[in-house]
């Protein structure tokens, strides 16, 4: 069967007590694994705050997760999450079309959290809403140069 | 009739450069809030190419990682609305 590299990440409830991530982690472990899959990373990124309620939570714990596996585990990894009541979201994106182990060595492991608790507002930095008068301005330049 | 239009505008120009092209070690994720949030209006509304300067083919990996952020609420997909 052929190999993808895929990635999962998720939000699990933030109000389970501290021990039930591991269950989490083992449970989608295990879902990978008797797929046919391996885990390359499972990487907890910890609690953040959501940019929007999620199930009228306003926090979660996120996870990420590197595996390579067939395509059909995707669809059956989806299913157990969206029944668990654990998982308040998820994503799955392709990371490549094909696994290749001997890439994988070579490479370090990815770096954890870019996402610290500092997550203040970055200073926009262009103007907002009202800023469409310079596009027109440019048209007539070009033509009588000479 | 005609408009005789000699003028001697020097527009500034600014030098548009895409920010993804200049810098190859910048990398579109849409796991790093952070940055993209660079790309958002304080609305939350994704800002156009023709102000971000970003070159077409960053600017739809920039929205496409926005949207992607935004489905696991990295990003918002408007400010709240309270009156």
């Amino acid at each position: 069967m052929q190999l993808r590299k895929y990635e999962s990440f998720f939000i699990v409830d933030p109000d389970l007590p501290e021990d039930a991530y591991q269950g989490v982690a083992q449970k989608f472990r295990g879902v990978v694994e008797t797929g046919g899959g391996t885990v390359l990373a499972y990487a907890p990124w910890g609690k953040k705050k959501l940019a929007y309620p999620v199930k009228k939570k306003s926090y979660g714990y996120y996870v990420l997760m590197e595996f390579a596996s067939g395509p059909d585990l995707i669809a059956e990894l989806e299913r157990t999450m969206r029944i668990d009541e654990r998982v308040l979201k998820f994503i799955t994106v392709k990371l490549d079309d094909e696994f290749d182990p001997e890439k994988e060595k070579e490479r370090a492991r990815p770096a954890p959290p870019p996402l610290a608790e500092d997550d203040e507002e970055a200073p926009p930095r262009f103007a907002a809403t009202r800023e469409d008068e310079e596009a027109d301005e440019e048209e007539e330049e070009d033509e009588d140069e000479e | 009739m005609v408009v005789k239009r000699k003028r001697r505008r020097r527009v500034f120009r600014r030098r548009r450069v895409c920010r993804f092209c200049a810098d190859s070690s910048l990398r579109i994720d849409y796991k790093d809030a952070k940055m993209l949030r660079y790309f958002l209006t304080e609305r939350g509304k994704i800002i156009p190419r023709r102000i971000s300067d970003n070159c077409a083919k960053h600017q739809r990996e920039l929205t496409l990682a926005i949207k992607r952020a935004r489905q696991m609420a990295l990003l918002p997909y408007t400010v709240d609305h309270s009156i």
